[in-house]
């Protein structure tokens, strides 16, 4: 572990004495930086390093656990690579990423943009936005599982209309837009990130547009968007990796549709981080299991180091702006 | 603009803004009429009940061992909280007020360690903790936390760095250690900051699912997370969600209760981690 030093032509040049005191108050305050550090360095060797050097070594054997690993080379890869539920659950993820993140943004978005002009009952809107956000995955799941159901209050909602509502958890076709729903009633932190990004937007920008003749949309077009893009790329980014880990709500669902079963999969719905789950507490198997965290760690690391390859192509950055 | 047209797109804006909170607000509020709807009619989908069943609330306590459920939530949320903190900032202070060689290397191995997903962590450490025979004990999810978390030091460290130097300086030039700095100075002086890290952390320990699912089996040792989805997938069949419902509000209400009381620690938490992340 590095720790504080100093050069040694000033030491030599000092009186021993002087020299020794000095070397002592060093070591002082190395042990210091150390015993304050040394929470995190037990947590990061016993609960992130050896894990990671575990998994990846198991993710090439078959292994159970309280069995001796047994080294298979690249089998588990190759399994995994081949099997049909990865495609599918990937296709799911993709889905959920396609369609649920735009809508999640754009409705945050639209939510603080209209609450970054609104002066009256700004606080008021802005906790009840908010508020959905905190509630636990769980619950949100409870909830809508509730809301959803056939003869819940959204089918009554719909027999109000004369309309038939879809059977949310039994049909492939609808249990995702479900996950969707969910997912964009906790928008809240996403709100409130953007809402901080458009207020440090400066005024000058608004009333230079206004000078050049600029409408609503136009500003919003040209000095908003390219404004708040940097803002809007990290909660992209952070939610791609929230979708990539969703896991509760769909376990939820899941549940009260095939009783007792641990599945983790509304109608045909498998999400990644369900067939994780599946594998290693249903199966049992552990190698598979640590492959497959380590292709979803492989997915999500290429996920984001295309989105920052992608930022320079939309992302605005100030420095084209004022440089 | 004119007069007219100004308050027409005031008129506009907040009409937008009402119908989305009424939208956001109508889940809390199906969830609340449930939670007091007699049986009879929560199994036919009345929207409003006819009566108030209190009893609902009464009949969740009987039906599961909700209490006990509370019990351990609150004692997994006080422990992670206490570790977190404790852990947290000695290590936040040597990343931001103690200078040393090579500290800006290590925390951002920090920082690396946060983009780690926990897949590939809990594969091993779920190995881990059954060979220490934690298994079914609330030790898993609370021991983790006495060991700092990278976002807690991050949230922490952010704080740390806006602590005027001057007062640190001057309680050393009166001949205090290091860690009576950090003791009788940057702890008082970092209260709202070590506030905001506390009520993340109950929140997430409140929350967690993922965790106690994995490693809690038996009825009474269950926190309220867990606990709910059996409730909900024991009675989904017999078509009490009234009961579901009211078991959620239980396990809301507090966590509501608190982000009243501290609302602005929370926004600023939030806008801080995205802002600066």
């Amino acid at each position: 572990m590095a720790a504080a030093t100093v050069s040694g032509a000033a030491v030599s040049e000092e009186p021993p004495e002087r020299r020794a005191a000095r070397r002592r108050a060093d070591r002082r305050r190395r042990l210091t930086v150390l015993a304050m550090l040394s929470p995190w360095i037990i947590g990061f060797c016993v609960f992130t390093l050896y894990p990671v050097v575990n998994s990846f070594y198991w993710s090439f054997t078959i292994k159970r656990y309280g069995a001796p690993a047994r080294w298979v080379g690249l089998q588990n890869y190759e399994l995994l690579l081949r099997s049909d539920d990865l495609l599918k659950s990937l296709g799911n993820t993709a889905y959920l990423a396609a369609f649920g993140l735009p809508v999640r943004v754009g409705l945050a978005l639209l939510a603080a943009t209209l609450l970054v002009r609104a002066r009256r009952g700004n606080g008021v809107y802005r906790v009840m936005f908010f508020v959905p956000s905190i509630v636990p995955a769980v619950a949100s799941g409870a909830l809508f599982f509730f809301l959803l159901k056939e003869g819940g209050p959204v089918s009554s909602l719909f027999g109000l209309f004369g309309a038939e509502a879809p059977l949310w958890f039994g049909d492939p076709r609808w249990a995702k837009p479900a996950l969707i729903m969910v997912a964009t009633w906790a928008l809240g932190d996403v709100m409130l990130i953007l809402l901080a990004g458009l207020v440090d937007i400066p005024t000058s920008l608004y009333e230079a547009a206004e000078l050049d003749g600029a409408g609503r949309w136009a500003k919003f077009r040209h000095v908003t968007l390219p404004m708040i893009s940097p803002v809007i790329f990290f909660v992209v980014l952070t939610g791609m990796i929230g979708v990539l880990q969703s896991f509760d709500q769909a376990y939820v669902f899941s549940q009260g549709v095939r009783e007792g079963r641990l599945t983790g999969e509304p109608a045909g719905s498998l999400l990644t981080y369900a067939m994780l789950q599946l594998r290693l507490f249903q199966d049992g198997r552990v190698g598979f299991a640590a492959a497959m965290a380590w292709v979803m760690f492989l997915i999500t690391l290429a996920v984001t180091l295309v989105m920052l390859w992608s930022r320079r192509r939309w992302v605005h950055t100030a420095t084209e702006e004022f440089g | 603009m004119s007069r007219t047209r100004r308050f027409l797109a005031l008129v506009g804006r907040h009409s937008v803004l009402i119908g989305l909170a009424v939208m956001f607000a109508l889940p809390f509020f199906f969830m609340l009429l449930q939670s007091v709807m007699p049986l009879d009619q929560a199994k036919t989908g009345t929207l409003f009940p006819s009566r108030f069943e209190w009893d609902n609330y009464s009949e969740v306590f009987r039906r599961v061992p909700l209490g006990g459920y509370v019990l351990n939530t609150l004692k997994v949320c006080a422990l992670s909280v206490t570790g977190t903190v404790v852990s947290c900032v000695p290590v936040a202070y040597a990343f931001s007020i103690l200078r040393w060689k090579g500290r800006t290397a290590v925390f951002v191995l920090v920082l690396c360690t946060m983009m780690l997903p926990y897949q590939v962590l809990f594969v091993s450490q779920y190995q881990i903790f059954s060979s220490l025979g934690w298994l079914d004990t609330i030790l898993p999810l609370v021991v983790p936390a006495f060991f700092a978390d990278a976002f807690s030091i991050f949230l922490l460290r952010q704080f740390f760095l806006t602590l005027p130097s001057e007062t640190l300086d001057a309680a050393r030039v009166d001949g205090a250690g290091e860690f009576t700095v950090l003791t009788r100075v940057v702890v008082p002086m970092a209260k709202p900051g070590i506030m905001a890290v506390a009520i993340f952390q109950f929140l997430f320990a409140w929350s967690d699912f993922f965790g106690p699912n994995i490693y809690l089996s038996s009825e009474e040792n269950l926190t309220l997370a867990v606990g709910l989805v059996r409730l909900n997938t024991a009675v989904a069949r017999l078509g009490e969600s009234n009961l579901t419902m009211a078991a959620s509000v239980v396990f809301v209400l507090p966590l509501l209760v608190i982000f009243f009381f501290a609302q602005r620690t929370f926004i600023e938490g939030v806008t801080l981690t995205g802002t600066k992340g």
